[in-house]
């Protein structure tokens, strides 16, 4: 009874605020004042609480989720993808591929960087140089090693050459890392954390470390009537509670939490839990140069004596989906892993496979993992548990976020519990990460087979061929088990009711463009 | 007192020497580097090498300390390997932030503390004494993390208050900015406040104990003047230590309440950037609270003689 007191004093405050608002603001907004909701709110700018500071802006430079999340809003890149992972036009308005290794990009009219400059050809020139330039040290650099030349053609159009046929090429051409800059800024400020101009739907207008980053519509933006808010605040959050309590006040509009206080905040009101399947994956990586797991027979063992459904449901409570090297957000290429023998918990079959590799009575073994991320540790306690069922007995070691990347740098492991992004071209789940010098391979893997498939489906243009070969490479990388592939979680945004036209997606998680934020 | 004060400034000299070697050498123990921080499990040998070359990783480690000891001296403490930002620059805005919050608490601590230690230790072993003592144990041993994150819990639950996000300093709007920091002010004031209370009330009973405030109340003077003149001029002394060194470790000790309450100051920069490894950073920061840390003990010592004529310096 009280509380209903309290929303009637509330709602008669809010009402006499907003007549008072809109008498200022004139007689055309009249309508809103009777409204309460359904009404677009004055202040259009949406609060975000982001749980980590952003690690730098530099598009080019810096791979962390904390900052992507903020500069995929100020820069653009050529090139897009749809919910199906395949390219869609952004900068570019369409290409062509007059032979194998060339490309041409037609670039769109009249976009125009936040200086007011028109973009051209020149600059994306420019951008592509500095990500291959090997000064720059760009994240991306390796994404370009087979471009041999940029040729500017006209101010609108603009010709890759490459030295050899290569698949991935237009879907690195869309990451986010391959942002289109302009030249004048980084010449002026020597490096694009404190300046960041592009040609996306919003403008920096301040950054304060620990504490904010402050985004403004752009006005000049391409698409038209985009984006509908006035800008974005990111409100750094570190501290879980602190989200929680932000969310539930209304502080902030949109926030994530770990899955543990997912329930708290869903019973409040007003607040909502949206999620979408992500193209991330949890594993364990075997060092595969040590005893014993260089045999593939123990590999194997674990993975049947793993039950990966558990895993869905302790670790994620459920919200996750099995998942091979290639997760099932990534549409076409994944293929459905429910069928794989070894995903079938089969303890007897498991022991068999161990006494045949000579460890009747299983082994001693650490898996690392680390202690910044829950779920991970979660997976591997879990794990540690069902290991024992076939006689492993596993120590977990945590370790702190920078610790654990040189452990995974190193190679310096027996088994390590970690979660990966698929990226979104397939070269990067059986290339990039399984190939004998892919870069990321620091299990020191290697298979003939794999090294053959990962090469045909990089130059491979045809897509319905390299669905094939990326099907049969993912079969053989399960079969290897260099990485036991366990599940691929759902994520979660804690969404106020408030925020409008907003629907979380694989391939555009934080598409704010058509937001509204309603009274 | 002057020589005192000039031998105690130039005793700063070896003393932030040695920590300087001390927190590079500490930096580059830990495990992790800046360059797989930064990288992640995107790393490429070719870009880990350039951008070790980038931040002068690849030198021979004295040639990295004389380096930045060699800014530091001239005055110029380096950019962060993450930001690009200036680093003393954004040092002393966040000082800024965190001697406001420490500042604030210490005096929300004084005003709780003191007026509740001189009751209790003129109302000795009565329940008012017995009260106050327990919200001083109370105060003493909840961790000001559980107190604060209790606090934003019961407030946005109770009340859906929730402190104004996004920082703006005193200077710009004093409203905003107070209503950021009466919360954490609030948690660190209260967690001061009872060693303080303790502090006063044992401190003040040992005074009231002695010789000359006997002759005072003999000479008739009323126990207000006995109290306020002379009691608690000569009880302040250790109760100036304690607060001396509270405020000392405040200043770099906020951390946890700076990250609850996500306010930007000193405590999360370092944080930050041992998370990060962006050593110059944490080398800068670091030495810069060792030296305000001294020189507010110093400023303690010197007040010593202010209060108590009998402590000189030589």
């Amino acid at each position: 009874m009280k509380k209903n007191w309290m929303a009637l004093l509330m709602g008669i405050v809010m009402a006499t605020l907003l007549l008072s608002a809109c008498s200022n603001e004139g007689s055309s907004n009249e309508a809103d004042a009777d409204g309460g909701s359904g009404e677009a709110a004055t202040e259009q700018v949406l609060k975000i609480g982001n749980d980590q500071e952003p690690a730098g802006l530099d598009p080019h430079k810096v791979p962390a989720h904390s900052s992507i999340r903020i500069y995929e809003k100020i820069y653009d890149s050529l090139l897009t993808f749809d919910e199906d992972m395949k390219v869609q036009p952004e900068l570019a308005e369409k290409w062509e591929q007059p032979d194998e290794t060339t490309y041409v990009f037609t670039l769109r009219e009249g976009v125009k960087f936040h200086n007011g400059r028109e973009m051209t050809a020149e600059d994306v020139k420019y951008s592509f140089e500095r990500i291959m330039d090997e000064e720059t040290a760009s994240i991306a650099k390796s994404y370009f090693d087979k471009v041999e030349s940029i040729e500017v053609v006209s101010p609108t159009e603009i010709k890759f050459t490459l030295s050899e046929p290569y698949a991935p090429f237009l879907s690195y051409v869309a990451s986010t890392n391959a942002a289109i800059v302009a030249k004048e800024v980084v010449e002026e400020n020597g490096d694009l954390n404190q300046a960041a101009v592009g040609t996306g739907p919003f403008k920096l207008d301040e950054w304060l470390p620990d504490n904010h980053v402050k985004l403004s519509k752009n006005e000049d933006y391409y698409k038209d009537g985009q984006p509908k808010l006035d800008g974005i605040t990111y409100l750094t959050m570190k501290d879980e509670s602190a989200r929680l309590a932000a969310i539930r006040t209304g502080e902030v509009h949109v926030t994530t939490l770990s899955s543990q206080s997912i329930p708290l905040a869903e019973k409040s009101d007003g607040v909502e839990i949206k999620s979408y399947q992500s193209t991330e994956y949890s594993y364990v990586g075997f060092n595969v140069n040590k005893e014993p797991f260089n045999d593939v027979k123990v590999r194997q063992a674990i993975s049947l004596a793993v039950d990966r459904k558990e895993v869905a449901d302790v670790v994620w409570k459920g919200d996750a989906v099995l998942s091979g090297p290639i997760p099932e957000s990534m549409g076409q290429w994944a293929i459905d892993v429910s069928q794989e023998e070894l995903y079938q918990q089969n303890i007897e079959k498991a022991k068999e496979l161990l006494a045949e590799a000579g460890y009747e009575d299983g082994f001693e073994t650490v898996i690392s993992t680390a202690s910044t991320y829950t779920d991970m540790v979660d997976t591997a306690q879990l794990l540690q548990q069902q290991l024992e069922a076939i006689g492993i007995k596993a120590e977990i070691k945590q370790l702190e976020w920078g610790q654990y990347i040189d452990t995974w740098t190193n190679g310096d492991h027996d088994m390590l519990v970690g979660r990966n992004s698929s990226g979104s071209d397939p070269d990067r789940s059986i290339g990039f990460f399984f190939s004998t010098d892919g870069s990321a391979n620091v299990w020191g893997f290697s298979d003939e087979k794999i090294d053959q498939l990962a090469e045909e489906g990089r130059t491979t243009i045809d897509p319905e061929k390299r669905v094939e070969i990326y099907n049969e490479a993912q079969k053989r990388v399960i079969e290897q088990t260099p990485n036991l592939f366990l599940v691929s979680p759902e994520k979660f945004f804690i969404v106020r009711d408030s925020v409008d036209n907003y629907s979380p997606t694989a391939n555009e998680p934080e598409n704010f463009n058509d937001v509204v934020i309603m009274e | 007192m002057f020589a005192y004060i000039l031998r105690r400034l130039l005793m700063l000299i070896p003393v932030l020497f040695g920590i300087s070697v001390f927190i590079f050498l500490i930096m580059k123990m830990i495990p992790g580097d800046v360059v797989s921080t930064i990288l992640g499990t995107e790393a490429t040998d070719e870009a880990r090498s350039q951008l070790e070359k980038q931040f002068g990783l690849n030198l021979p480690i004295y040639q990295q300390y004389l380096q930045w000891m060699g800014g530091v001296l001239t005055g110029d403490f380096g950019v962060s390997l993450r930001t690009g930002k200036p680093i003393l620059g954004d040092i002393i805005s966040r000082f800024g932030l965190t001697l406001e919050l420490t500042l604030l608490s210490a005096f929300i601590s004084w005003i709780i503390a003191i007026p509740l230690g001189i009751v209790a230790a003129l109302k000795r072993n009565t329940s008012t004494d017995f009260g106050v003592r327990i919200i001083s144990l109370l105060g003493v041993s909840v961790p000001n993390f559980a107190l604060a994150t209790l606090l934003l819990l019961v407030l946005s639950l109770a009340f859906s208050y929730y402190p104004p996000a996004g920082y703006v300093s005193l200077f710009e709007e004093p409203m905003k900015n107070l209503q950021m920091m009466v919360l954490p002010a609030f948690v660190l004031g209260t967690a001061m406040a009872g060693a303080v209370m303790r502090m006063t009330r044992s401190s003040i009973l040992e005074v009231l104990r002695q010789d000359f405030i006997r002759t005072i109340r003999a000479k008739g003077a009323s126990e207000r003047i006995v109290i306020f003149n002379h009691a608690l001029k000569n009880a302040m002394i250790p109760i100036l230590t304690i607060i001396g060194m509270q405020i000392g470790t405040l200043l770099g000790g906020t951390v946890i309440i700076e990250q609850i309450f996500s306010l930007p100051g000193l405590g999360q920069m370092v944080l930050t950037a041992i998370n990060q490894r962006d050593y110059p950073v944490v080398q800068g920061a670091v030495l810069f609270i060792a030296t305000v840390f001294v020189l507010i003990n110093l400023f303690v010592d010197v007040l010593y003689s202010y209060l108590d004529p009998r402590i000189t310096y030589k």
